[in-house]
């Protein structure tokens, strides 16, 4: 219920362009965007996480990556990266 | 000298092949009873112990051993055997090698004979059990005697050697042997021809061979992951194992396993939305939500110093200072000086509201000790007409947008304070009287302790609590934290946290008689409905927290003492109407500050009762005052229509800064960040903003 309003909060932000939970495999669980956009961002994304992981931790095992920020001319994508779940948001954050 | 014969029993092993026929190899020849000792010695370690375990072997050798067992001996023994194995249906090939392996061991003396052989092998027989496999068996290497496997005697001899004649004779022997071989009747060359077999060929074919490319990532942290995987399963299994048996348990947690799965692709989303780790992913990615649109606003309550406006800033003193500088009869350059300054001006940063509390009135408002960004918030009405359900939520600077706790009251708050002891303690005072400690670490939303139940609690609404640390060394007690309250029943009450909320009264505030003299005749006097002053505000003295102030609705402030609680110290008659805050410099301690619904906000001096200032710009009740924690002379006061900033060192009959709010919307507290320069102002409409105070010059003197 806390994890339904919260979501829901966080779509409802300024700024916010849409938001994807995609699990392990790929399928999305919940998302505010089509599906062919919601599927390539989850595609894209788990691979960038993946490389951005296996970056972290070859650095340092001990280590591991907590959360992703991709910042472009246009928006902002956030990604914060579990075993079992990837949770997407992209956000405009100027106005 | 070696002396290692063994003689197999032909008469009781019989190997077997594929079909069961009898392929007992024949022996090459059958050794007399009595052998002799230029028998050959037959190593026959072929077919004949295919049947026999390797122990066994070394077993027997070790009975037989005139020196000990060489394990070296073993060595040509195994390449035999090893050869024997893979030859074991042909019987030639094995004669053949036996006979290879003879040929050393020809040199060597035998003495075994048959029968005894024969008996000790018997013997060894019966005595070997499946222990005697099992067991260790010691193996001593030492070194051998140099075996000879090939032997190739030279073709030259050195001329000075002795039989170099004889040598040399034959050889002259020799070539007048081949002179005379060519026409020689002795000597006949002939040919022959051998028939040869036809060749056939013969073509196999066989399933294709798969080839299958294979590639694997070796990364310093899948190395990592696999051993701490093995260390953990290892452990895990360990400790299965010594549960029960060690087959079962395998079984049982296969079966597990497999059960778990199966249940993980049934539930797989729906476990992942309500897993903890999901709930704080959201919680942060809130929180950077909120960074990215607030970063300016929140940098600017850092006083981090924004890009672009630095530069400008400068660049206007240096230009000050030279117009300063060049000439002070010039007025004009001084005046244009001075028209870069900016006034000191409150900017509006941002507000802290969300759906909750819009429409609720703020209260009241505290830091917490320990995290100077969390910020405690009551929400509950003044009047007593308008009482609704109150709220108290803790804002962190982080989500301006969210509250981080909303704590649900069924009365309106009146009253908040943060413990010091314990940061995470929050009392709240409400409406009705009562007084309840919230513990702001977890996420429970009922209060740890709530005042209802306890005998002396507060008939009227709790106008404002406070903890503080008091030394009660009179009492035994360690210095501790007390909570104080002051409520309109007339009584400043200290809680104790004991068993439950227990109180004390440390005050009951009695209406005092006015100045003028009663004539002690007089039979009138003036009806009093109750003898007890509702008292509305309180403060402690910042160095003595024995001595404390309290503001009552009648207009007075009265000194008190902890220790007296019958008397006053001191009585400050002035205001003419409820005092609603009264403060303490902190600074300078002997200046106090009060304010009241008379429209005026008075300064005394703790050893006069008569006021040093009076403050009154204004015809609105002033609902709250505060001291700057920076500066001995800046202090806010908020009333229903603007919020003033006031600065004694610049002027004492006006304020600084005043700001108007929006329309309809009536300013209620005030609260100065502790941190840097800004600050909060709740209004009647259930919004605080924060607004920062810029350009105010920096002034830490005390008040003389």
């Amino acid at each position: 219920a806390e994890v339904e309003e919260t979501l829901k909060r966080i779509q409802a932000h300024k700024g916010v362009i849409g938001t994807i939970v995609v699990n392990a495999e790929g399928i999305p669980i919940r998302t505010t965007l089509d599906n062919s956009t919601t599927v390539q961002y989850a595609g894209l994304l788990h691979q960038l996480t993946m490389k951005a992981r296996s970056t972290v931790r070859d650095i340092d095992p001990q280590n591991d990556l907590t959360f992703l920020r991709i910042r472009s001319k246009k928006h902002e994508i956030m990604v914060a990266p579990d075993k079992e779940y990837l949770l997407i948001v992209i956000q405009n954050p100027c106005e | 000298t070696l002396d290692k014969i063994i003689y197999c029993c032909y008469l009781n092993i019989q190997v077997f092949d594929e079909q069961g026929k009898d392929v007992t190899p024949r022996p090459l020849y059958r050794p007399e009873p009595n052998a002799s000792l230029h028998k050959q010695s037959k190593i026959l370690s072929t077919q004949d112990f295919s049947g026999a375990t390797g122990s066994d072997f070394l077993s027997s050798l070790s009975t037989h051993q005139t020196s000990g067992i060489n394990a070296s001996l073993v060595g040509p023994f195994s390449r035999t055997y090893g050869s024997s194995s893979i030859s074991k249906s042909t019987i030639s090939t094995t004669e053949s090698m036996a006979d290879e392996i003879v040929e050393p061991g020809s040199r060597r003396d035998t003495a075994i004979s048959l029968s005894d052989v024969q008996v000790r092998r018997d013997e060894i027989r019966e005595q070997l059990t499946k222990e005697d496999i099992d067991r260790r068996v010691d193996i001593y290497l030492t070194e051998t005697e140099t075996i000879w496997l090939l032997d190739m005697p030279t073709v030259m001899v050195s001329v000075e050697s002795e039989d170099a004649e004889k040598l040399q004779e034959r050889n002259k022997i020799y070539i007048e042997l081949c002179k005379n071989k060519a026409g020689n009747d002795c000597f006949v060359e002939r040919m022959m021809q051998t028939l040869n077999g036809a060749p056939k060929n013969k073509e196999m074919q066989c399933d294709k061979i798969l080839m299958e490319d294979k590639g694997m990532m070796a990364t310093s942290w899948d190395l990592y992951d696999s051993f701490n995987a093995l260390e953990t399963t290892l452990t895990s299994s360990i400790t299965e194992r010594s549960k029960s048996i060690a087959s079962s348990s395998i079984i049982d947690l296969e079966s597990v396993i497999l059960a778990r799965i199966h249940e993980e692709e049934e539930d797989h989303s729906e476990a992942i939305l309500k897993s903890e780790k999901f709930q704080q992913d959201l919680f942060f990615m809130e929180r950077v939500l909120m960074e990215n649109v607030f970063q300016p606003k929140l940098a600017a309550y850092r006083q981090l110093p924004e890009e672009g406006e630095e530069g400008e800033e400068e660049e206007e003193e240096e230009e000050e200072q030279k117009e300063t500088a060049v000439s002070s009869s010039i007025l004009l350059d001084l005046s244009e000086a001075q028209e870069e300054i900016l006034p000191p001006s409150l900017e509006r940063l941002w507000s802290y509201t969300c759906e909750w509390s819009d429409g609720h009135n703020v209260s009241s408002m505290a830091w917490n000790k320990l995290n100077p960004d969390l910020l405690a918030v009551g929400y509950g009405q003044f009047g007593f007409k308008e009482q609704k359900k109150g709220l108290a939520c803790c804002w962190s600077l982080k989500n301006p947008m969210w509250p981080e706790r909303i704590y649900q009251c069924d009365h309106g708050v009146t009253a908040l304070d943060f413990s010091l002891a314990n940061p995470n303690l929050l009392a709240v005072g409400m409406y009705n009287g009562t007084v309840a400690v919230y513990n702001v670490q977890t996420h429970n939303t009922t209060a740890v302790l709530d005042s209802s139940e306890s005998f002396d609690k507060h008939i009227g609404p709790v106008w404002q609590v406070k903890w503080i640390e008091q030394d009660r060394g009179t009492t035994g007690d360690d210095k501790g934290e007390i909570l104080i309250s002051v409520s309109a029943d007339g009584r400043i009450t200290k809680w104790l946290i004991r068993k439950g909320l227990g109180c004390t009264d440390l005050m009951k505030l009695k209406r005092t008689a006015s100045e003028r003299k009663k004539l002690t005749g007089e039979k009138k006097s003036e009806a009093l409905i109750s003898r007890q002053a509702p008292g509305m505000c309180f403060d402690f003295h910042p160095r003595d927290t024995n001595i404390y102030l309290a503001g009552t609705e009648e207009g007075h402030i009265h000194k008190c003492s902890c220790s007296y609680n019958e008397q006053f110290l001191e009585t400050y008659r002035a205001h003419k109407g409820p005092v609603y805050k009264i403060a303490w410099n902190p600074f300078s301690t002997d200046m106090f500050l009060s304010c009241s619904a008379d429209w005026s906000i008075i300064l005394w001096r703790q050893d006069s009762v008569r006021p040093i200032l009076t403050f009154s710009s204004t015809t609105n009740v002033v609902h709250d005052i505060m001291w700057s924690p920076k500066s001995a002379f800046v202090f806010a006061a908020v009333n229903e229509g603007q919020v003033e900033i006031w600065d004694l060192s610049v002027s004492t009959l006006d304020p600084l800064i005043v700001t108007f709010p929006n329309p309809g919307v009536k300013f209620t507290t005030v609260l100065f960040a502790r941190n840097t320069d800004c600050i909060l102002i709740g209004d009647s409409n259930g919004t605080v903003s924060v607004y920062e105070l810029r350009n105010m010059i920096a002034s830490d003197s005390n008040k003389v």
